[in-house]
């Protein structure tokens, strides 16, 4: 017999395939392509990190809001609950399914600029940075999810606090924010702490303790929020799904 | 194989207990059943039995150990059929069901199960276009396909027509021919009549009575001969008490000398019961 964890995350990629997410993904990533393969090298040095990132952290949340989603119109939790798999079997298989489902198409677009447009990145620091902002997001999204009506309202709450969280950032790249104090607070930042690592991986980058303590901060961060919040709020979450 | 005692159950942010402390037993081999209105608490005694609620104030014990420490592996035991159908709309209905075969340790041939249940001709289609009826019978397919030993029905026929509930009543019937153990929740007199060895009634979270529906029938029921013969262009109804019949002479007289049109024995329904011990209609209560 095959881990339950292994039959749980095939399923869950095989649930992302037959509702269209994975299309949608293909779809998104082929766009992000066409309009980085137009670019000139210089602008296409700063907007790859930067379509990374958008998929590592936003589209991480969204796809995680998607498949919670279709499973509250369903209740399909309802039957898992009363099989013998474990909770934390449950949310592991979210979480890595999503993140697959990520590198996939952030593979993509990688593979397409590595042959096409000769781009120089560290594939063991891109796909470090990737698993772990991806899996930060997607641990975030579903705790997120856990507390959201529906699909919509959730979109709306995603765009509220992703607009609130780079505003800060994009004001300091644009030299709006310039004390030196900001170097320090946008550290509690995700989406700054994920921009850090991914751009880690491309060459120019200088290593500072940013790098290391963002790379910390998203690998950490996952395990904490799995450990006390994503699995110990799961069963009441799963609970509501059966129509208590 | 089942014993609840002094079960007592509320819900976080509400105020009162919605189960009050309520007790029974479900013997090894039995079909015992759950008939109440809706909003009595059949269904929420049910998921508090099969682990989904916590919380609980009493004791509940499945073979003669607390439920509360028993693992996961409780599951590989236990059948659930939800009242709502639960599929994954977009997979296909053998898709379903071989994701979740996987998922336990013992597996029944599907293909006997869809077959029975008039499935597997269907086997193929998304669970999407599916009928309710269809979508109900996959549930129990769900709810049988680990082969357990103990199987837990929410409103088992609810949406379905004549002939697939009978279809389910039969194989309720076949488990337990080979030992199967069932609890049952309905609203549905009929089907507690039909298929229960003992019932328990349940209003507002308390349970009213518990006992085979004959011996109720037995307890609670009117055992009556009624006859209606014409009589001047009238149709005439009379009504005996079915103990000493034979002996009754007015009624033996009327057998012999009127033009009889009817006649029955009447027997008070589960449900009469039900309203006689509980004071609450089965369809009514909100």
């Amino acid at each position: 017999m095959k881990s339950r964890l292994v039959v749980l995350i095939l399923g869950e990629l095989n649930r992302l395939n037959k509702y269209n997410v994975f299309s949608i993904s293909i779809l998104v990533a082929f766009i992000w392509g066409t309009i980085l393969f137009f670019l000139d090298e210089a602008l296409l040095g700063s907007l790859l990190p930067f379509v990374l990132l958008i998929d590592a952290t936003l589209m991480g949340v969204i796809y995680i809001g998607a498949v919670t989603h279709f499973e509250k119109t369903e209740s399909t939790i309802s039957t898992l609950l009363v099989t013998p798999i474990k909770n934390s079997e449950l949310v592991l298989s979210k979480v890595i399914a999503n993140i697959l489902h990520n590198l996939f198409s952030a593979t993509l677009i990688i593979l397409v600029f590595i042959f096409l447009k000769d781009v120089d990145i560290n594939l063991l620091l891109i796909y470090l940075a990737l698993i772990s902002s991806t899996a930060f997001f997607t641990i975030g999204g579903l705790c997120l999810s856990y507390y959201q009506k529906d699909f919509t309202t959730m979109l709306v709450n995603i765009m509220v606090i992703s607009f609130v969280l780079l505003i800060p950032s994009a004001l300091y790249l644009f030299g709006v924010l310039t004390s030196p104090a900001w170097d320090y607070i946008l550290l509690i930042n995700p989406i700054q702490a994920a921009q850090e690592i991914i751009m880690g991986a491309f060459s120019g980058y200088e290593y500072t303790y940013k790098y290391f303590v963002s790379l910390a901060y998203m690998i950490v961060g996952s395990i904490l929020l799995y450990q006390f919040f994503a699995l110990p709020k799961f069963q009441d979450y799963a609970v509501k799904q059966s129509g208590v | 194989m089942f014993s609840v005692k002094d079960l007592y159950y509320r819900y976080p942010k509400q105020d009162k207990d919605v189960i009050n402390g309520i007790s029974f037993d479900i013997k090894e081999g039995e079909i015992f059943g759950f008939l109440g209105p809706s909003g009595a608490g059949k269904s929420t005694t049910q998921k508090i039995m099969i682990k989904i609620l916590e919380d609980f104030r009493g004791t509940i014990s499945y073979n003669g150990k607390s439920i509360t420490e028993f693992n996961d592996d409780f599951y590989e035991d236990i059948g659930v059929s939800f009242e709502m159908p639960i599929h994954f709309s977009k997979m296909t209905a053998l898709e379903n069901v071989q994701f979740f075969m996987k998922l336990y340790k013992r597996n029944a041939d599907i293909e006997t199960l869809m077959k029975r249940v008039g499935l597997w001709e269907d086997k193929d289609k998304m669970v999407g276009e599916f009928s309710k009826g269809m979508k109900i019978r996959l549930n129990i397919v769900r709810a049988l396909l680990n082969e357990p030993t103990m199987l837990f029905l929410d409103e088992p026929t609810n949406g379905l027509d004549p002939t697939n509930a009978k279809i389910l009543k039969d194989m309720i019937h076949e488990f337990k021919q080979q030992g199967g153990t069932v609890f049952i929740t309905s609203h549905i007199m009929a089907d507690i009549d039909q298929l229960c060895d003992r019932v328990a009634f349940i209003v507002h979270g308390e349970i009213k009575e518990i006992d085979s529906p004959r011996n109720l029938k037995i307890k609670y029921g009117k055992r009556s001969m009624t006859l209606e013969y014409k009589e001047n262009n009238h149709t005439v109804t009379k009504e005996y008490p079915l103990d000493g019949i034979g002996q009754n002479k007015e009624f033996l007289e009327l057998l012999q000398t009127k033009d009889i049109e009817t006649l029955h024995t009447g027997e008070t329904t589960l449900e009469d019961i039900f309203i006689k011990v509980t004071g609450v209609k089965l369809h009514d209560e909100k």
